[in-house]
C-alpha cells in the first residue's frame, strides 16, 4: 500500500510547513470575507418579482355554511398584496395566466417564477374541513399537510439559476406554509364552534414575509463564492506536486517501485481533508458574513460532503496542471488560467446562457455539465439557497462523482506520461 | 562470458538540442568493482549516468543492465545518490529513509535494521529524529547518499558522493564504499574530482571529456601509460624561456616527455632524482634561472591535466 506511505509523508509535510498551511486555510477565509462585505449589503433594494399565477381552482362550497369558496383566488389575492417585512415594497407582481403562456414568461424571462393552483385545490381543502371535523368528534386530528388520499400539489418552477426564482421560491413556500398554517387555525375554530362568522379568508393576514428583509444578493452569490475558492485549490495543489518536480526529489521517486496511482492517490488524501477544513471555513464564515441558509444544520453538514467532493475534483485538476507545469509560479500561474476561466463557465458568478446539447433520465444535459463543478454548484444552490435534502441532489452527485473520476484518472496517465517517465 | 558485466552502453548518445553533452560512449562495468568515472566540469558524467540509472532517455544507444534493456529492468538493481541534494526537508532522516523503502517496497522488517544499519554507517544516528532542514551540509550528504542504499540495490551509482564532506567524513565514505564492494559485492560507479580518491577507490577509470571516452583502464595502467616514475617541474624566473628550454630538454635522451603546465615545464622520467643533475645543467646552459623546482611521484591528476588539457571549462 504504497499510496498510504505517500499520504502520511504528505500529510507530514502539509503540517510541518506551518506557513504554507495557514495561508491556504486562510485564504478562503479572507476571500469570503471580502465578497460577504461587498455583496452583503447589496440586493436589499426589494426587488419586485414577477409572479406567474396559473390558477386553475374551480372552488367549492364550505361544508357547514354551503358558502362558495375559492381558496385558489383567495391565495392569489395574497400573492399580491404580500410585502417585504419592514417596508412597503410588494413582493410580487402577480400576472394571471395560463400554464403554456406562464411557462413562455418564464422562458423569456419575463416572469421569475409561476405557480400553478390544482383544480381541486378548494375541493381538497373542504375535504379535509370535513375530515378534520369528524376526526374532531372521534378524538383524532389529521394535519392538513399529510393527508394521503389527495394530495395536493402547488407546483412553483422557474428558471433555476435565476436569483429571482431562489428568492421567489423561498418566499412562496414561507407564504403557503403560512396560509396552511391559518387554513388548520381557521378550521379548528370552525369545528369548535367558537367562531359562527363564516370564514373570510385570512385577507391580509399574510402580508409581510418575516426574513425576507435580510435577503442580500451574498445569499446567492456565496454558494458560487465558496465554488470559485474550492476550485482555486487545484492551483495550491498544482503547486504542491510542482515543487516535488522542482526539488528533484520525484526523480527519486520516478526509479523506485512507486506508480503514479500511489503518488497521486497519495497526495488525494490529505488535500481532501484539507478541501473539508476549507469548506468548513468557508461556511463559517459565510455565515458569520450574514449568510443565510435554508434547512437547518442538516443543510449545512450536506454542503460540507458536497463541498469536499468538489474539493477531490479539484485535486484532480491540480494533477493535470502539475503535468505540465515545471515549477511553483507555473503551476499558480496554469492554475489561474485554469480555475478562472472553469469558475465562469460552471457559473460561480453568474449563469451563462443555457446550451443544451442533449437529455439524459429526463433531465436536459448542458454543455457545461460535463465538469463537475456545474453539478456541485448546483447541489450547494440546492442546498443552501432551497433547503432540499439528499434525495434532490443525487443526480448532481452522481455525476459530479462520475466527472471527478474521470478527470481524477485522466491526470494519473498525464502525469505518469510527462512526470514519472524517463525525461528526453 | 555472459553477465561478467553488469552495465552496458552501447553507442551511447545525447545531445540537447544541438549541444552533444554525450558522444557515442561504450563502456562495460564489470559485476563487483569499483569504476570511476572521471572528466572535468560538463564532460557529460551526470548525464551519462542518468542514462544509465533509466532517469533521462538518451538520444540514441542503447543501456543494458544485466543483459536487460533499462526500460525493463529491475528497478531494485539500481540505487543512485544524485549530485544535487535531493531530500525531502520537512521529514526527519528515519522518516525520509523509511519513505523511501517504502516506495521500493522493501519488508517492514527488513526496512527497520536497514535504516538503523545505513544511520549507523553513515554516522546519522545522533540525528536520525532531526528534520532535513536542519542539518548540516555534509549531514545531507551522508543522507543523499544512505537513500540511494535503503533497498539494498546490487548497483551503487554515487555521483560526487564527496563533495563537501569534511576529511573524517570523507576517509568514512570511503571506507564505506569499500565495505560495500568488498562485503557486500556490490558494483559502484563513481565520479569525483579528487583523483586521490578515484586513485585509492577505483578498480577502474573511465575519463570522458566533451562527452567522449578518452581512456578506460585501471588507476595503474593509465598512470603507467603516461610514464610511470616521477614528474619534476621546474618554474623558471623567465618564463618566456620556457619553449626553448623545452626542446633543449627534448634532446636528453632518458627523459619520457616534456610538457608546459600552467606556466611551469614539467618533465616526466623515471628515477628523477638520479637525472636531476643531468636536467639542472642543461638548464643552465640555457643561460636561465630556476626560480622552484619541485618533484613528485607521478599521479592520476597529471594524467588526466595531460589528457583534458589545462584550460577552463565554461
Ligand atoms: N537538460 C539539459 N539541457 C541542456 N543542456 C544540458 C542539460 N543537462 C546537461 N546539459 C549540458 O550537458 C553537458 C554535460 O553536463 P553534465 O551535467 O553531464 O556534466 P558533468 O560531467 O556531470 O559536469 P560536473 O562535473 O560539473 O558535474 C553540460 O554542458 C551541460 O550544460
Ligand atoms: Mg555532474
Amino acid at each position: 500500500m504504497k499510496f498510504i506511505s505517500v499520504a502520511i509523508k504528505d500529510f507530514k509535510e502539509l503540517i510541518r510547513d506551518r506557513r504554507g498551511l495557514f495561508m491556504i486555510l486562510l485564504f478562503p477565509m479572507f476571500f469570503m470575507i471580502i465578497f460577504g462585505i461587498v455583496y452583503g449589503n447589496m440586493g436589499q433594494t426589494n426587488e419586485t418579482y414577477n409572479l406567474a399565477v396559473v390558477n386553475l381552482d374551480e372552488g367549492a362550497k364550505m361544508p357547514l355554511t354551503n358558502e362558495k369558496v375559492n381558496f385558489g383566488d383567495n391565495l392569489t389575492e395574497i400573492f399580491r398584496d404580500v410585502e417585504y417585512e419592514d417596508s412597503d415594497v410588494k413582493l410580487f407582481n402577480v400576472i394571471d395566466t395560463s400554464e403554456s403562456s406562464a411557462n413562455k414568461l418564464i422562458q423569456l424571462k419575463e416572469a421569475d417564477v409561476m405557480i400553478v393552483i390544482p383544480k381541486n385545490f378548494s375541493q381538497t381543502t373542504v375535504d379535509k374541513m370535513e375530515d378534520s371535523i369528524t376526526a374532531q368528534t372521534t378524538g383524532t386530528t389529521s394535519s392538513y399537510n399529510n393527508s394521503n388520499n389527495d394530495t395536493l400539489k402547488l407546483i412553483i418552477s422557474g428558471d433555476s439559476s435565476s436569483m429571482g426564482f431562489g428568492v421567489s421560491q423561498v418566499v412562496l413556500i414561507k407564504i403557503i406554509d403560512e396560509y396552511q398554517d391559518n387554513l388548520v387555525v381557521n378550521i379548528q375554530s370552525q369545528a369548535s364552534g367558537s367562531s359562527v362568522e363564516p370564514l373570510k379568508l385570512f385577507e391580509g393576514d399574510v402580508e409581510s414575509v418575516s426574513g425576507t428583509e435580510s435577503f442580500s444578493q451574498f445569499d446567492f452569490l456565496a454558494p458560487g463564492m465558496m465554488l470559485f475558492a474550492i476550485l482555486l485549490l487545484a492551483t495550491t495543489v498544482a503547486a504542491s506536486l510542482t515543487k516535488e518536480v522542482e526539488k528533484g526529489t520525484l526523480a527519486r521517486l520516478r526509479i523506485s517501485k512507486m506508480r503514479s496511482f500511489d503518488m497521486l492517490f497519495g497526495a488525494l488524501i490529505p488535500w481532501s481533508v484539507v478541501a473539508a477544513i476549507q469548506v468548513l471555513i468557508l461556511l463559517t464564515v459565510s455565515l458569520i458574513m450574514g449568510f443565510n441558509w435554508q434547512g437547518g444544520l442538516n443543510s449545512i453538514l450536506l454542503a460540507m460532503f458536497i463541498g469536499v467532493i468538489g474539493g477531490v475534483g479539484s485535486i484532480a485538476l491540480g494533477m493535470i496542471i502539475a503535468s505540465f507545469a515545471k515549477n511553483d509560479t507555473q503551476a499558480f500561474n496554469l492554475g489561474i488560467m485554469v480555475v478562472v476561466p472553469t469558475s465562469f463557465v460552471v457559473g460561480a458568478f453568474f449563469q451563462l446562457p443555457l446550451v443544451v446539447i442533449g437529455e439524459i433520465m429526463g433531465r436536459s444535459f448542458q454543455i457545461y455539465d460535463v465538469l463537475p463543478w456545474t453539478h456541485i454548484l448546483n447541489a450547494l444552490k440546492s442546498v443552501l439557497i432551497y433547503g432540499n435534502g439528499l434525495s434532490a441532489i443525487t443526480y448532481d452527485l452522481a455525476w459530479s462523482a462520475v466527472l471527478t473520476t474521470i478527470i481524477f484518472i485522466v491526470g494519473m496517465v498525464l502525469f505518469s506520461r510527462f512526470r514519472l517517465s524517463a525525461e528526453n | 562470458m555472459v553477465n561478467e558485466f553488469i552495465i552496458e552502453a552501447n553507442n551511447l548518445f545525447k545531445s540537447f538540442g544541438d549541444f552533444v553533452a554525450v558522444d557515442n560512449l561504450n563502456l562495460k562495468i564489470k559485476k563487483g568493482e569499483v569504476f570511476g568515472f572521471l572528466g572535468p566540469n560538463g564532460a557529460g558524467k551526470t548525464t551519462s549516468i542518468k542514462m544509465m540509472v533509466g532517469l533521462l532517455r538518451p538520444t540514441g544507444g542503447q543501456i543494458l543492465v544485466d543483459g536487460k534493456d533499462i526500460a525493463n529492468a529491475d528497478r531494485l538493481k539500481i540505487g543512485i545518490c544524485p549530485q544535487d541534494i535531493v531530500l525531502w526537508e520537512s521529514l526527519t532522516c528515519k522518516e525520509s529513509l523509511k519513505f523511501m523503502g517504502e516506495m521500493y517496497e522493501v519488508p517492514d522488517d527488513q526496512l527497520e535494521t536497514r535504516v538503523e544499519s545505513l544511520l549507523e554507517d553513515l554516522i546519522l544516528m545522533d540525528k536520525a529524529n532531526t528534520l532535513v532542514s536542519n542539518l548540516s551540509g555534509g549531514m545531507k550528504r551522508r543522507l543523499n547518499l544512505a537513500m540511494a542504499l535503503i533497498h539494498s540495490p546490487e548497483i551503487v551509482v554515487l555521483d560526487e558522493p564527496s563533495e563537501g564532506l569534511d576529511p573524517q567524513s570523507r576517509r568514512v565514505l570511503w571506507n564505506f564504499i569499500r565495505s560495500l564492494r568488498d562485503k557486500e559485492g556490490k558494483t559502484v560507479i563513481l565520479t569525483t574530482h579528487l583523483m586521490d580518491e578515484a586513485d585509492g577507490l577505483s578498480d577502474r577509470i573511465a575519463i570522458i571529456d566533451h562527452g567522449k571516452l578518452l581512456r578506460l583502464d585501471t588507476p595503474k595502467n593509465l598512470k603507467k601509460e603516461f610514464g610511470e616514475g616521477d614528474i619534476v617541474e621546474i618554474h623558471l624566473a623567465d618564463s618566456k624561456m620556457n619553449q626553448e628550454v623545452i626542446s633543449k630538454l627534448k634532446t636528453m635522451e632518458t627523459i619520457d616527455s616534456v610538457t608546459e603546465v600552467d606556466g611551469k615545464i614539467n618533465i616526466r622520467t623515471l628515477n628523477a632524482v638520479g637525472k636531476l643533475p643531468g636536467i639542472m645543467s642543461n638548464v643552465k646552459d640555457m643561460n636561465t634561472e630556476i626560480a622552484d623546482l619541485s618533484l613528485h611521484p607521478n599521479t592520476l591528476e597529471d594524467v588526466f591535466i595531460e589528457l583534458t588539457g589545462t584550460s577552463l571549462r565554461e
